[in-house]
């Protein structure tokens, strides 16, 4: 920054200063459902995000397919410390449990007021489907909108 | 929950899931909506600090984005500009293999700040003709008092 006096300021920045977390893209996501919602309805929502868990999370299908269910695991563990949320993981008789006890999305969309839809958290129930979908998976999200705990189950469908 | 560090690819995939619904007219509305829904956050500091506001918000922003960028507020001259030497939104995409980025992906950028800032009086432009590569120019002009006109009359 420069010559404030002289109103001139100058920001500098290399992709390296600093670590990629912008938390506010929550809520223009949360913002997109809301608005897929009211213009195309529920299911143009949920055919949205099947085109998001198939498209952008293929390469997690995959490792999900190949490694089972520790793939999911390591998977939310780092999302999980990225975003600063709190969570436990177990796994037993072939489920793997995650329970969410702060959602970090949740309160940033809270702190920030920008909690648009309680049908937000269908991101995660309709995201999680199709990812175990394409991997012989399924899963379930218990939720209560805009609370930001949910319990999350993962299994392998029977052949 | 989609990480916010995999908002953008989930971005991309809605424009385009929007075109498919009805044309690029319906990105385009989505766009409008957002900007005037969404950008609460920039437009009350443009109203009230100016481009001194614009500096504020882009440097939170792009600074959480991990950008590489250079801003200047030149406020004598009634100037705001991001020279975006590498954007991170369009950067990822480029290096996401296995997705194809949205064609009109960067437009986005006109889209919503020209909205929010066009009506407070600035004049904006956005240089998008090098954003496939993950550069572009932004420029933001305030009408000043004694700032020469570059109309020339007859």
């Amino acid at each position: 920054m420069l010559d404030p006096d002289q109103g001139l300021r100058i920001l500098d920045c290399k992709a390296t200063d600093h670590d990629y977390l912008h938390k506010d893209f929550h809520g223009a996501l949360c913002y997109g459902i809301k608005y897929l919602d009211d213009h195309y309805g529920h299911e143009a929502t949920a055919e949205f995000l099947r085109q998001v868990g198939r498209s952008y999370y293929a390469p997690l299908s995959q490792q999900l397919k190949e490694d089972g269910l520790s793939a999911l695991e390591k998977h939310w563990r780092e999302v999980f410390t990225k975003e600063g949320g709190r969570l436990s993981l177990e796994f037993q008789d072939g489920v793997l449990t995650l329970m969410v006890h702060e959602c970090p999305a949740i309160a940033h969309l809270k702190k920030t007021n920008r909690l648009f839809t309680p049908r937000y958290c269908e991101t995660t129930v309709v995201v999680n489907e199709a990812i175990c979908g394409a991997a012989g998976y399924k899963s379930s999200c218990q939720y209560e909108p805009g609370e930001g705990r949910c319990v999350q189950k993962f299994w392998k469908t029977k052949e | 929950m989609i990480s916010c560090t995999e908002f953008i690819p989930a971005y991309s995939e809605l424009f385009k899931f929007l075109e498919a619904q009805g044309g690029k007219e319906a990105v385009v509305k989505f766009w409008e909506s957002l900007s005037d829904e969404f950008l609460t956050n920039l437009r009350d500091l443009a109203a009230t600090r100016g481009l001194a506001g614009c500096f504020e918000y882009w440097s939170h922003t792009l600074r959480e984005e991990a950008a590489d960028f250079r801003m200047t507020l030149d406020e004598k001259n009634g100037t705001f500009e991001i020279d975006m030497r590498h954007c991170p939104s369009r950067g990822r995409l480029n290096e996401s293999k296995h997705i194809e980025p949205y064609e009109h992906y960067c437009e986005h950028c006109d889209v919503l700040y020209r909205r929010v800032l066009e009506p407070f009086g600035f004049k904006f432009n956005i240089d998008l003709s090098t954003c496939k590569d993950a550069t572009c120019k932004l420029t933001v002009e305030k009408s000043l008092p004694n700032k020469k006109s570059t109309v020339t009359g007859s």
